[in-house]
């Protein structure tokens, strides 16, 4: 596929935008390491040898003690036997991961409660949070779950209100103004309080929340999506695609919303914001993901509880501040970079 | 099989205006108010009129790119508004369309291998390959080198994108080609090069024009025949050299004195219209000339006057709208 020059441009004035290309390159990092968080921040080893053999225990089933000469059958707790392989100093070793706690298990201690504060002898770089959990842990895999969240969320949103949107305002007449009344109703009911009411007769997984998410959110793009439709397809080049006798399949697909693109492109990165932020705040408010799945929103409650653990709060409130800013910086970027008028400068 | 191409009886196009607290339709713009016009195989009807007068909507609504109101479309002897959608999709492929602007007609994602390609893509004419070569060969007629093919549009300039227009339109083999305003977007240097290319197609392809526009000296260099119409309905139809030598209704006078002549010291009487077009929505009754008309009497205000050989004559090859055509 060759790549039309006015993209090709688009992405270079993207690039030239430097404060939005670093955010961009920043948050793709970010995404990267929470994608392989395993390797980074985990209980498990990321490699052990032992007795010759080589084993990676990151992914995969887990690897009972008795694999590697313990007494017990569970799973093997490799910081105690990377410490154990030290000592006995027989040429076996462990790599364990930066941060060697997983976002689920409680480090607790016999002389004290958490919240444990940062240390870096416990290798609790930003502490644990009121119950023993690692505080990277929580904080990565939650971010995980936030990213991929408002992805998928994104996607889902977007094809519905792109297909819905295209199709009110191409086909127009009583199709478009029964949509448009169904909207204005629908945009009506009180998300939160639906919400509230569906995650007081079941808990709500992933992908329920999406779809309790997807019920209200799909709204916002079909008014955009049908009044940028009713323009491009009164444009001559789809009457010329409808003269040549094209079919109504292959002028939206193919002549109509790839005219669209730079619009939607433009709004993706505030929706992922956004998404971020209903999520967390849900969490906040205890409708959101059940516990004890790793969540900004539940790390924020446990924080604003216990404001003498100020390392909770803080790196919460660090953490959300600066992915909302990375993405805000992104959107701006783009939005300019795709701006079809060109009129404002940005330096 | 009659021995017109297309055949237009008493076409009407009217667009519905929604207004008020319930968005009822309060009233209607006769864009196209019928219009009746023949045109024979091979042959150029000019269309001519100001901006308004309802030209490009007769040639959408031939193509069905608006649903005509009331009226027939008889193209090759079938009537288009009787037949089902499936067929109208196969009668396209004979009727095409160039239009005016060449840089909205063009789609700016799309290459111009891909923009050629599409027509043939959309009825599944031929194997990749053979495709290829046609859109090579549509390129060399239209006077363009092959390796614009993975250029887009917005690296060419007006005249080479109505070009790729014109290539675009004759993919399929039309038999005739509503070219609306194809040149009126273009530079002067330039309109010459496409109406040149336009009449070299014509002679190849043995294609059937009609041409819309409003600048009559570009309509009396291609068309055979033209048409002149005044508010969505043709005031003056005749044979191009006619009506140029003797135009009989007095917009038709009006149009062809507005013609510039290029010697600045030549004498030229002009007439010179005063007022607007009224609007389409609410037009005049009787003769909706009347309201610019300087010869208007009191019979134009009530009676409209139908398109007809001069009283006395029994040649419709030049037809007049007027009450006082002649006189």
């Amino acid at each position: 596929m060759t790549l039309n020059p006015l993209t090709i441009k688009k992405i270079k004035r993207f690039k030239s935008i430097k404060r939005g290309y670093v955010s961009f390159i920043i948050l793709c990092f970010m995404i990267f390491v929470s994608l392989f968080a395993e390797f980074f921040v985990n209980n498990r080893a990321a490699i052990v040898y032992y007795n010759g053999n080589l084993f990676f225990p990151t992914y995969g089933n887990m690897k009972s003690g008795t694999s590697f000469g313990l007494d017990y059958d569970y799973e093997t707790d490799y910081r105690e036997l990377s410490r154990r392989f030290k000592a006995e100093k027989n040429g076996n070793w462990i790599l364990m991961p930066v941060v060697p706690f997983n976002a689920y298990e409680n480090d607790l201690r016999n002389d004290a409660y958490p919240p444990f504060p940062p240390s870096l002898q416990d290798k609790h770089y930003l502490g644990t949070d009121i119950i023993g959990r690692d505080m990277v842990a929580r904080l990565i895999y939650g971010f995980r779950i936030a990213i991929l969240f408002s992805l998928v969320l994104l996607l889902v949103n977007y094809t519905i209100g792109i297909s819905i949107g295209c199709a009110m305002g191409f086909f127009g007449g009583k199709f478009d103004l029964f949509f448009q009344r169904i909207i204005e109703v629908w945009s009506n009911v009180p998300f939160l309080y639906v919400v509230i009411i569906i995650s007081s007769i079941v808990v709500p997984n992933f992908f329920m929340l999406i779809l309790i998410m997807t019920f209200f959110g799909w709204i916002g793009m079909t008014w955009t999506m049908r009044t940028i439709t009713y323009k491009e397809k009164a444009r001559e080049y789809s009457l010329a695609a409808q003269a040549l006798g094209a079919s109504n399949f292959r002028i939206i697909f193919k002549h109509i919303i790839p005219n669209t693109v730079s619009i939607i492109v433009t709004f993706a990165p505030f929706s992922v914001s956004g998404g971020i932020v209903s999520l967390t705040s849900l969490d906040y408010l205890g409708f959101g993901l059940p516990p004890p799945t790793p969540s900004w929103g539940e790390l924020l409650q446990q924080g604003w509880s216990n404001m003498d653990a100020y390392w909770i709060v803080g790196s919460v409130i660090v953490a959300m501040t600066v992915t909302l800013i990375t993405v805000t910086f992104i959107g701006e970027a783009v939005r300019e970079a795709f701006d079809p008028k060109l009129h404002t400068t940005f330096e | 099989m009659s021995e017109f191409l297309l055949e237009l009886n008493n076409f009407k196009i009217h667009f519905p205006v929604y207004g008020g607290i319930l968005w009822r339709r309060i009233g209607k713009i006769y864009a196209v108010d019928g219009v009746s016009f023949k045109i024979k195989p091979g042959e150029t009807l000019g269309l001519v009129g100001e901006s308004g007068c309802g030209k490009t909507t007769v040639g959408r609504g031939i193509i069905r790119l608006f649903r005509p109101t009331a009226g027939e479309v008889i193209f090759k002897g079938k009537n288009m508004s009787a037949l089902p959608k499936k067929e109208i999709r196969e009668i396209r492929r004979d009727m095409q369309m160039i239009f005016q602007d060449p840089f909205e007609s063009l789609n700016s994602r799309h290459t111009i291998g891909y923009i050629l390609e599409e027509p043939f893509l959309i009825h599944a004419i031929g194997t990749l390959k053979e495709r290829r070569a046609k859109v090579k060969d549509l390129l060399e007629r239209v006077g363009m080198q092959e390796q614009v093919l993975t250029q887009f549009p917005h690296e060419f300039s007006g005249g080479q994108r109505q070009r790729i227009g014109i290539a675009r339109a004759i993919a399929l083999n039309p038999e005739l080609v509503i070219c609306d305003e194809p040149v009126s977007a273009l530079d002067v240097s330039i309109q010459s090069q496409i109406l040149n290319l336009l009449l070299e197609l014509q002679e190849e392809m043995n294609l059937t024009y009609l041409f819309i526009a409003h600048d009559l000296a570009v309509v009396k260099h291609i068309s055979d025949r033209i048409a002149v119409m005044y508010l969505g309905k043709i005031v003056e139809y005749a044979n191009a050299d006619t009506i140029y030598e003797h135009p009989l209704h007095p917009y038709t006078r009006a149009l062809i004195s507005s013609i510039p002549i290029p010697d600045p010291l030549a004498k030229r009487e002009r007439e010179v219209l005063v007022g607007d077009v009224p609007s389409p929505r609410h037009p005049p009754p009787g003769c909706r000339f009347h309201t610019r008309c300087p010869i208007a009497i009191d019979r134009c205000r009530h009676e409209a006057p139908l398109l007809g050989p001069l009283p006395g004559e029994t040649d419709d090859s030049h037809t007049v709208a007027c009450h006082r055509a002649g006189e």
